[in-house]
């Protein structure tokens, strides 16, 4: 009897194709092929300009008193976020340990037990970075670079949560969705349904921006309309969000795509501190933004992230059943998060080179490299930013190049300009 | 339901038969003007005299029983004089505070009480502050300096819509006249406790307020089930934890209104709303009451989306479509206005007991019972109140606390429902 079983195990595993021989990993490799041409494709969509300049000493620009503040409220920063992505990870493999018990507190079904262990995970993480938010708003109102109270802090941040947490429940409404339905492979198909969600959030994210009015000014306004006919875009909604109450540090962003194509300038960028050249010179880099198409791209980032992440995740959380099930997804946060947190530097170069294109593209549209000088060296004044610091610092935390990089770039742009290269040849830096 | 069925050192007695006298309904306002004047001044020496008292209680451990006496006199004499105010009662009250009035006030003999309690008294008193200003009014007519009219409490607006009904039909509702008399009893709790009579915290428990409650039928009915134990992560993250649920009610809401207006034609034409429609509305309806109950921690666990019945210990129980009268499927949207004025003040008491709740559960890991069951009221009315203008069903909201009948299943028909005690209730 014990023989003739032998013999068929023997038999199974004779028929049984061996890893290389199954469909599955033509499919795996095929699939990792894809990914890898993906991310070339889209590394390459992004030229890289020329933020290798002349070697500039940053006490030429700025005082050395600045510098040494600037470094000393730096530093401190840096540290501090070290040790909350530290207390981060802690927390989060604590939770993931021992979350799954927070399922009694459900009355809701697999998927909705699931998201409210994805929220509370999130509220965990929340207690816990709680006390290095406050410190950072400690610092940064000792360095006045922001007013903005404790209070209203902890109860922006404890309401803010609400968003956050309506994107978890969509997120494992998708995922645990399909996990139910899909078993191992759900991360496969929830890559194009996620992917679909995201561009439909980078569409509509504009309108969901607070706090935003139309740009009045008539010169600003004509500025933009001149710069985007230079960047062969056109009708752009240029809005301004108010944010001075938070703070005084400028700042303005470039979001959604095609009819959602939206400019928002931070009223604190037109309190008067900086002129017109230089809301000109920022208004001309976001216009690049748009023009290399970055709110795009920065999802297909994403998407090329996730699909590997949520690859890892179904393997990992096998041992609690698989994400179709909630107590998998403590572990699924706790994956989610390290791997972020892991390919952090890899974003931030990323970042880097997009930010860096849309400088080149802003010199271009503008041609004033003394104004766009003058609004690095005003940025950095106003937000305390350390103009040039050192390159471990800039590996893990910058996510734009250094002020020195980017007054280095306008000395490039005048120098290729002098020799009547603007365009660097690139068909995405016009 | 649990209630607190524990002992209570004041407790208001209830032996009214409903009836009201037309003539004295309708001056009404006007003929409790001696009974407030005389409130007034005995209000200022009961200020005095609860001033001893605490000083006394803070010495002595107790109340003093002369002071005692004179401030009990002068609660019941209050509670007499409101209750007729406010139609809670029909007959006009002697000057005296003398027992025997159909609403009136027992209070138990000076007790001993702790002194840290009696020091503190002013800062311990701040939530029911807080409660009875929304249940009874203070400082808008309770016990009042002020007695200014307005709908900011459940007293004022369970005499305002009382007072229509009694003038019309000659009886008092009894939803209405519970609902005062709850009124009555939350803030009685309260002088009693700020004068230091007794050191027992008021209870703004609704099903243990006014004694016995009455059995009713309701096609729709709130089923509190579960537990006081609350988590205290789940609380602290309680709102934002409910957002997905309020991003989804608000869809589903979209969805319901339209459903609500096919319903009203549907059932304006049939006399009785189609089952499917029913069915949507009703799952609708338990699902906002399952998202209410855990947004205002009167349950704990967190509920699922779809409203499916069973699956929340805070559970509404819907009968199934039913005939309605065509005349009230018609003029739905004028006879609910006063429900939804009833309900709106409600919804201040949820939304005041789900914050004093949110503080409480938090430093206790439980939900303080009366709060809960506060909430709970709220809850059920409101169900009632959107089933009646979703017209899932044609029974009226009943504004006061009630038992519910204790049914495997609900009628087709609606039974007669005995909303008018006919005898007289001893409590």
């Amino acid at each position: 009897m014990a023989g003739s079983v032998t013999a068929a195990v023997g038999k199974v595993a004779e028929t049984e194709p061996r890893w290389y021989q199954r469909p599955a990993t033509f499919v795996l490799l095929g699939g990792a092929a894809l990914w890898a041409w993906a991310g070339h494709a889209l590394w390459v969509s992004t030229e890289t300009a020329p933020i290798a300049g002349p070697q500039l000493e940053a006490s030429r620009y700025f005082s050395s008193s600045f510098l040494e503040r600037s470094a000393t409220y730096g530093r401190f920063l840096e540290i501090e976020s070290l040790l909350g992505m530290a207390t981060l990870l802690v927390v989060l493999a604590l939770y993931a340990r021992h979350g799954h018990r927070l399922m009694r507190e459900s009355a809701a079904g697999r998927i909705g037990t699931g998201m409210l262990l994805g929220m509370l995970g999130f509220g965990v993480v929340w207690l816990a970075e709680v006390p290095f938010g406050l410190v950072a708003l400690w610092w940064q109102r000792r360095y006045d670079v922001s007013h903005q109270g404790y209070v209203p802090w902890l109860i922006n941040s404890f309401l803010g949560l609400g968003t956050t947490f309506l994107f978890v429940c969509l997120a494992l409404l998708v995922t645990m969705g399909l996990a139910g339905v899909m078993r191992r492979w759900w991360w496969a198909a929830a890559a194009p349904v996620l992917v679909a969600i995201g561009l439909a959030f980078t569409l509509v994210s504009p309108y969901l921006i607070p706090s935003t009015s139309p740009l009045r000014s008539p010169q600003l306004v004509a500025d933009a309309r001149a710069l985007e006919r230079e960047k062969g875009l056109s009708g752009t909604r240029l809005e301004v969000q108010d944010v001075h109450r938070f703070t005084t540090a400028p700042n303005a962003e470039a979001a959604g795509f095609g009819p959602s194509s939206t400019v928002v300038l931070w009223d604190t960028l037109l309190d008067g501190r900086f002129n017109r050249s230089e809301v000109r010179a920022v208004l001309g880099h976001e216009l690049s933004h748009l023009a290399h198409h970055d709110p795009l791209k920065g999802l297909g980032w994403e998407a090329l992230f996730l699909i590997p992440a949520w690859g890892l995740i179904a393997l990992l959380t096998r041992r609690r059943g698989g994400m179709a099930r909630p107590e998998a997804v403590p572990i699924a946060l706790l994956v989610l998060v390290a791997l972020q947190l892991l390919t952090t530097p890899f974003f931030n170069a990323v970042s880097r080179r997009q930010e860096a294109a849309a400088d080149w593209g802003a010199l271009v549209a503008t041609r004033e490299p003394a104004a766009a000088r003058s609004l690095e060296r005003k940025l950095a004044i106003t937000s305390l930013s350390e103009p040039d610091p050192s390159g471990f610092s800039s590996f893990l935390f910058d996510n734009h190049p250094t002020a020195m990089e980017r007054i280095a770039m306008t000395y490039a742009w005048e120098e290729r300009s002098a020799n009547g290269q603007q365009n660097l040849g690139s068909s995405h830096l016009p | 339901m649990a209630s607190d069925h524990g002992f209570r050192p004041v407790r208001l007695t209830i032996v009214d038969d409903l009836r009201r006298n037309r003539a004295t309904v309708f001056f009404r306002a006007l003929l409790a003007l001696p009974l407030m004047v005389w409130l007034a001044v005995w209000a200022v020496v009961a200020l005095v005299a609860g001033a001893a008292n605490w000083v006394a209680a803070l010495v002595l451990g107790r109340s003093p029983s002369p002071l005692h006496r004179f401030l009990s006199r002068f609660l019941r004499y209050a509670t007499h004089a409101f209750a007729y105010l406010n139609l809670a009662a029909g007959p006009f009250p002697g000057f005296v505070g003398r027992p025997g009035y159909p609403i009136d006030l027992e209070i138990d003999p000076p007790a001993r009480q702790s002194r840290w309690s009696v020091l503190f008294r002013a800062v311990l008193a701040i939530p029911a502050i807080l409660l009875v200003t929304i249940i009874a009014g203070y400082g808008a007519n309770i016990y009042g300096l002020n007695s200014r009219a307005t709908l900011s409490c459940l007293l004022s607006v369970a005499a305002f819509l009382g007072w229509f009904s009694a003038l019309i039909r000659g009886r008092m509702p009894r939803g209405l006249r519970d609902l005062a008399a709850y009124a009555l009893s939350y803030g009685a709790q309260f002088w009693a406790y700020m004068l230091v009579l007794t050191d027992r915290y008021p209870s703004s428990d609704p099903l243990t307020a006014i004694g016995p409650l009455p059995v009713r039928d309701h096609p729709v009915r709130l089923e509190t089930g579960g537990d006081l134990r609350r988590s205290r992560l789940t609380v602290f993250f309680r709102l934002p934890l409910a957002f997905p649920h309020l991003v989804w009610l608000a869809l589903w809401g979209l969805l319901a209104a339209c459903a609500g207006v096919i319903n009203w034609f549907a059932t304006l034409i049939r006399g009785t709303p189609p089952r499917a429609i029913h069915r949507f509305l009703a799952a609708y309806l338990r699902y906002q009451a399952h998202v209410a109950a855990y947004l205002f921690l009167i349950g704990n666990p967190f509920p699922g989306f779809t409203g499916t019945e069973g699956s929340y210990p805070i559970d509404l129980h819907i009968a199934g479509p039913e005939r309605q009268n065509r005349w009230t499927v018609l003029f739905r949207l004028i006879l609910v206005v006063p429900a939804l004025i009833v309900l709106g003040i409600y919804n201040s008491l949820l939304l005041i007991a789900g914050f004093l709740g949110w503080f409480a559960a938090l430093f206790t890991g439980r939900m303080p019972l009366g709060l809960r069951n506060a909430g709970a009221l709220v809850v059920g009315y409101a169900a009632q109140t959107y089933a009646y203008i979703f017209l899932v069903t044609g029974g009226y909201p009943y504004s006061g606390p009630a038992e519910p009948r204790p049914a495997p299943a609900f009628p087709r028909q609606p039974l007669p429902v005995p909303i008018l005690a006919p005898t007289p209730v001893p409590v």
